[in-house]
């Protein structure tokens, strides 16, 4: 019994590849637990920095700093009205919001979150994630003609020109990274863990190989990324000065938050490919350079030492935040706050527990770096017009990536082939 | 000339400069907006807000001579000022002051025209209120402001 429950601890891979259907379904829940928990922090945070960087404060009086916010936001979400349009499609309506999440989060599945970390290794992983993302243009679609209304239509008549027309410098993009994966074995592969693997054995990101080339990939990815989730200043399927809300605006209550909830999971999803093709996955920087076991303990440490940081911080903020008797209570939350992370800082302090989380942890830190540049854009960008927008994917995204995937492929050639063909000589 | 431009724009270095500058921005130090209910602002003395008839501070007898200037002064003609004469001292006496502070732009002009700085406009400035009729002051409420009932929570 024991055995059956905890044998999987033991290995080194994924519960998908082990067959071990209790411990995927365990993982399954865990990522979507965590994921949904980041969406809604990823809400806070979002309103946070978009408010400081307008020099304002954001919300401020639902917990300390406004921590509590997105929890309250999510109770009026669900305790709202659901109005459905009479006029609607009503199967097509409820169905949308249903498929919009499900393949949000069925992309979820092959996302390295860590060496065994992820609930399975697909050897097409790349591709099933591109594939089950591109998805969610469907429900899009479906969304915008069901509500049987100017706006929403024309918004998902606008994210379905704008996904497909991106889709393809995004698909690019990946190829010439996958690519990257074939230079030291000779078989490249399109399994995540396996991308992973050839950055630490080639000892480097992919961002990095061929200088500019590798990164010229990356960056078309980026730009393609965010006009593949209709974040700012791609986010014309949404536009609220033109369209309302687009394809959202017939929606209320708990279907809006499911459309809400799969674009922050979209966002985070293509973001961990950017990540895992890119940035090394999980790795954690320099693991070749400073290699060792000295180092390694050091790096583990990362996540007590951000954890450690944040209490700090909150204990700060309790030190200066105002000593009104309204606040008392947010004053006692936030210290309460401190003193959980400090505590849980000094948990991951331990050699056992940080050397288990330090992939996680490197992983989610890159894509929250990724998060923080969703929201970077979404502040100092403006919008761009429609024209603007199709110019860039096709005349500017597309020719590049595809340079960047010939040159790639010559330059791999030339560092590859032709020296086994001399030595074969 | 055309290639530096070009050179920007492959470079996006226009973006990177708005970046920048929202970057920048986002210090905690540089916020400017305030928490209204908890922290209110302190206006300068010589704001103009909810208008106020001063009393002497030393005798506690009201320093208005019912001379009218103010009323003449009002481009919305909303000040009425009633007044009757003292048999014994001869002198005007004030008997009834009304402010239609519905109607009032807080000119100042009244504040100017008094010859006794008895009409203040004070930096007092939370002026909303439940009705229409109640943004008519009477003299009561122009010596001792609005009197609004505190809830208990």
């Amino acid at each position: 019994m024991k055995q059956a429950l905890f044998g999987y601890l033991q290995s080194k891979v994924t519960p998908g590849e082990a067959g071990d259907m209790l411990w995927a379904t365990i993982y399954v829940l865990l990522v979507f637990a965590g994921v949904a928990l980041a969406v809604l922090f990823m809400n806070w945070f979002e309103r946070k920095v978009m408010a400081h960087m307008q020099v304002r404060m954001g919300p401020m009086r639902v917990g300390p700093h406004g921590l509590l916010q997105p929890i309250a936001d999510a109770l009026k979400l669900l305790l709202k009205e659901d109005v459905m349009p009479e006029k609607s499609d009503k199967l097509v309506f409820w169905f949308a919001p249903v498929a919009v999440c499900m393949t949000a989060f069925t992309a979820m599945l092959v996302v390295p979150f860590g060496r065994a970390h992820a609930i399975t290794d697909m050897n097409i992983g790349v591709v099933f994630m591109l594939g089950v993302s591109s998805l969610s243009v469907l429900s899009i679609m479906m969304a915008g003609w069901s509500s049987n209304s100017h706006y929403p239509l024309l918004g998902g008549l606008r994210a379905g020109a704008q996904m497909v027309s991106y889709e393809i410098a995004m698909g690019l993009a990946v190829v010439s990274a996958v690519m990257l994966t074939s230079m030291s074995t000779g078989t490249g592969s399109l399994s995540m863990m396996e991308i992973v693997n050839q950055q630490f054995q080639q000892g480097r990101w992919f961002a990095f190989s061929f200088f500019p080339l590798g990164f010229i990939g990356f960056v078309v990815f980026a730009i393609a990324m965010v006009a593949e989730t209709n974040r700012a200043p791609f986010d014309l399927p949404e536009a609220e000065s033109e369209l309302v809300a687009g394809y959202m605006t017939e929606y209320s209550g708990f279907r809006w938050s499911l459309f809400f909830l799969s674009e922050y999971t979209a966002m985070i999803a293509v973001s961990s490919i950017a990540v895992t093709l890119w940035l090394g996955g999980w790795l954690r920087p320099f693991p070749n350079l400073l290699s060792g076991h000295r180092w390694d303990l050091a790096f583990s440490w990362g996540p007590a030492f951000v954890a450690l940081a944040t209490a700090a911080l909150c204990f700060f903020y309790v030190i200066k935040m105002s000593s009104i008797r309204a606040m008392r209570l947010n004053r006692l939350g936030l210290a309460a706050l401190a003193a959980v992370l400090g505590a849980l800082g000094l948990l991951m302090l331990l050699p056992p527990v940080a050397s288990r989380i330090q992939d996680i942890f490197w992983f989610s830190i890159k894509v929250a770096g990724f998060m923080y540049l969703y929201v970077w854009y979404r502040t100092t960008f403006p919008r761009y017009r429609f024209d603007q927008l199709m110019k860039i994917g096709w005349k500017v995204l597309l020719p590049v990536s595809l340079g960047v995937v010939v040159l790639t492929a010559l330059v791999g050639v030339r560092h590859e082939l032709l020296p086994l063909v001399w030595r074969v000589r | 000339m055309k290639v530096v431009a070009l050179l920007r724009k492959v470079f996006l270095l226009d973006l990177f400069a708005g970046l920048a500058v929202t970057f920048r921005h986002q210090t905690p130090g540089a916020i400017v907006t305030e928490q209204y209910p908890l922290e209110r602002p302190t206006l300068a003395p010589r704001y103009r807000g909810q208008p106020k008839l001063v009393k002497d501070p030393l005798t506690g007898e009201i320093l208005c001579n019912a001379c009218g200037a103010c009323a003449l002064a009002c481009p919305e003609k909303l000040i009425t000022v009633e007044s009757e004469r003292d048999p014994q001292t001869k002198k005007k006496v004030l008997t009834g002051y009304r402010f239609d502070l519905s109607r009032c732009m807080f000119c100042g002009l009244c504040e100017e025209a008094c010859p006794t700085e008895a009409l203040d406009l004070t930096p007092e400035y939370e002026l909303a209120l439940y009705s229409r009729e109640g943004m008519v002051f009477e003299r009561e409420q122009m010596e001792n402001g609005l009197q609004r009932k505190v809830y208990e929570k």
